[in-house]
């Protein structure tokens, strides 16, 4: 083996770390010192590089093909949520046909948060305030219902109003998101409480408890219902029938 | 039923950062980010099969920021990939030569994100260079380099896959397609430059 093949070798070992104690310090030494080995550990880097890319993008373009079929099939969100009203409709004509004549205990045994969020779950209704001349972009696009074009407004916002957070939250909900809107609605939350102040807290409040739910997490809905249920003054309170609670509890119950 | 996972920024960094299997979390971003890229680029000239080649770029971009700890998460997810969307689409034009054609929107657009992400991205062209350079390479050198530095895979395990004698023989060859990739590279000097200025 030449001294060339040697020295690649070695540069081969030193960027997969296998190089160690004496012939590491060696190699630094000649680094330092030397232009060419150095070009050349660049070189072969690059190889690695390329070689990883490689790699990925293979790895990227079979997924690919596989997700566009799936997000040609569920192409329209409003396509999707009929078919997920429809089934569930279907789900629940089926377990009534079946279940008729049976008691509130099994009902209770096939409460589900799925069944319980589509049940409760009341559309944001957008408040026009008055004496507010301009509406923001994103109010306007929440206004048409394109709730794609909601959170590409939202992506783009530097410093979003409290009411883009709320409009974000639920257009993240409704796109079945829903760790986005959690996120989104607890950060409205934490930045009032941060400055004292009250922003669209009870919609922040209400919608979260929705998107724990939705994302099968009541133990955490729970708390933040009951606290609206006890608030006569709280605008979602009237939202929240003791039926409905009761089935969040028992949810809470079998977790 | 199948279940989709549903992630966090932070799970679905750490995901696409880890050497384990990210499959799910690149399938979170065609859910959650594909159409908010298609609906970008058709706002602004391109077609759906140019957002499906953008979409797929972006995914191969961001995975290697990650990877390099490059993202400092200045930003959530979707604001960086909007950013990095923006970026990769506004080179595409300039290289077709329309972005005089840009619309108001386009422009105004512009405007709302001011983070820098260019150096950042090895441009399009380049990278296709690249690929097509690594694939010129014969199929027993991609299996062997792409076990080792993409799959992460000891020799011992390669050893399995591959009929040869031993380890050593196995390292010798991945030493010898190592070479023979840094060769075919160094043949084209442009590819080598531009990979330089923003790989290293």
């Amino acid at each position: 083996m030449n001294e060339n093949s040697t020295n690649t070798e070695v540069l081969i070992q030193y960027l997969d770390a296998e190089l160690q104690g004496e012939d590491l310090e060696t190699l630094k030494k000649n680094l330092t010192n030397d232009q060419s080995l150095r070009e050349e550990l660049e070189n072969l880097q690059l190889a690695q590089e390329a070689t990883r890319s490689y790699g990925l993008k293979t790895k990227i373009n079979a997924i690919h093909g596989e997700m566009m079929h799936e997000l040609k099939e569920n192409k329209s969100p409003k396509a999707s949520l009929i078919k997920m009203i429809i089934q569930n409709g279907l789900r629940v004509a089926a377990v009534l046909i079946m279940l008729v004549g049976l008691s509130a205990l099994y009902q209770y045994l096939t409460t589900s948060p799925e069944k319980l969020f589509n049940e409760n779950y009341h559309p944001y209704i957008i408040h026009e305030m008055r004496g507010v001349p301009e509406s923001s972009m994103l109010r306007e696009k929440y206004k048409k219902g394109n709730m794609d074009s909601v959170i590409l407004e939202f992506s783009s916002l530097n410093s979003p109003q409290p009411e883009e957070y709320i409009l974000a939250g639920i257009a993240f909900l409704e796109n079945n998101q829903s760790a986005k809107a959690i996120e989104t609605f607890k950060t409205l939350i934490q930045k009032n409480s941060d400055a004292k102040t009250d922003y669209f807290e009870d919609d922040a409040e209400y919608y979260l408890a929705m998107s724990y739910l939705n994302n099968q997490e009541p133990e955490k809905a729970l708390p933040i219902l009951e606290k609206i249920q006890a608030d006569p003054k709280h605008p979602y309170n009237n939202k929240l029938s003791e039926w409905f609670i009761l089935k969040v509890k028992s949810l809470h119950g079998k977790g | 039923m199948e279940i989709k996972k549903d992630f966090t920024d932070q799970s679905l960094i750490q995901s696409l950062r880890s050497d384990a299997n990210p499959d799910e979390a690149i399938r979170f971003l065609y859910r959650t980010q594909f159409r908010l890229t298609a609906a970008y680029i058709k706002q602004n000239r391109g077609t759906e099969e140019d957002a499906e080649d953008i979409f797929q770029e972006l995914v191969l971009v961001f995975i290697e920021i990650l990877k390099k700890d490059k993202f400092r998460g200045e930003s959530s997810v979707s604001t960086f990939l909007y950013a990095l969307t923006r970026n990769i689409w506004l080179n595409e034009l300039n290289k077709r030569g329309k972005s005089k054609l840009r619309d108001e929107n386009f422009e105004k657009s512009k405007d709302k994100v001011d983070m820098d992400v260019s150096h950042l991205i090895v441009d399009r062209e380049t990278k296709s260079q690249m690929m097509q350079v690594v694939d010129k390479l014969g199929d027993t050198c991609k299996k062997i380099l792409l076990a080792f530095y993409f799959e992460n895979l000891a020799m011992k395990e390669i050893l399995q896959t591959l009929n040869y004698e031993n380890e050593q023989v196995v390292r010798n060859k991945k030493y010898k397609c190592l070479k023979q990739l840094e060769q075919m590279m160094i043949a084209e000097p442009n590819l080598l430059k531009n990979l330089k200025s923003v790989l290293l």
